[in-house]
């Protein structure tokens, strides 16, 4: 089979930083089918997403930071005694 | 420019649509159904056409990257992520077709050859297309709202955006 369909077959190798980029593309997809079914006027949805778009990355990735930061902290802690 | 408009109300007019379509009951469940069969397919049976192209373009998109990035074999498998597998047929033709061509690819002789190693990127496939899938429902939800509204309430909508672009 040598169709363009067959690179679905396959698949796209994501590690490290890209995996956390991925976040960016699906918060975005999130945030414009959100909106559009929430917004009264179709013309108010692009700055509606765009607000959104940014509170979910900003959001999640400062989860994610402090996550890390906790972590960090008590494997110092834990390393120390 | 007709009023295609107006948030979590009735879009008041439908598309050139047979009568069974005016009656609510009906309305309702075509709106449900499509939307099912295909996101967004029934907001523009009721008439929101714009806003069904947007919801339809972005969940396909959304729904089919996911298979991109992590293989149709290992993103869609009913056995094995059964919870992902059940929001994935949310999204109705895209999951159900990508259930079957998974089956298939994994009958074929040279599925070893396809065979995905990179948990990764599988993991992200399958949280995007169950996300699409997700969304799919918020979106099914939505149309059977819009086509259950009352019409006096889209009118009135209607009329309030027609004041509102009146000079």
């Amino acid at each position: 089979m040598t169709t363009p369909l067959t690179a679905l077959l396959g698949y796209v190798a994501i590690g490290g930083m890209w995996r956390v980029a991925m976040l960016i593309p699906l918060s975005l997809s999130v945030a414009v089918v959100y909106k559009t079914t929430r917004c009264r006027q179709l013309r108010d949805v692009p700055m509606a997403v765009l607000g959104l778009w940014l509170t979910i990355v900003l959001g999640m990735y400062a989860v994610g930071v402090a996550a890390w930061l906790v972590f960090m902290t008590c494997v110092e802690w834990t390393a120390g005694r | 420019m007709p009023a295609e408009n107006d948030g979590l109300t009735r879009c008041p007019k439908p598309m050139a649509a047979p009568r069974l379509i005016d009656q609510p009951f009906a309305r309702v469940c075509l709106a449900g159904f499509l939307s099912w069969l295909l996101p967004g397919a029934g907001h523009v049976a009721i008439g929101c056409r714009t806003r069904g192209l947007i919801l339809m373009v972005t969940i396909a998109i959304t729904f089919w990257t996911g298979v991109a990035i992590g293989g149709v074999q290992d993103t869609v498998q009913p056995r094995k992520r059964f919870a992902w597998f059940l929001a994935q047929t949310c999204a109705g033709v895209h999951g159900l077709a990508a259930c079957s061509w998974s089956e298939r690819a994994r009958a074929a002789p040279n599925a070893l050859e396809n065979a995905n190693p990179s948990y990764a990127s599988v993991d992200t496939g399958v949280v995007y297309s169950g996300i699409a899938g997700l969304l799919s429902l918020l979106v099914i939800l939505d149309a059977i709202g819009r086509a259950d509204a009352p019409v006096e309430q889209a009118a009135a909508s209607a009329g309030r955006s027609a004041r509102e672009r009146a000079p």
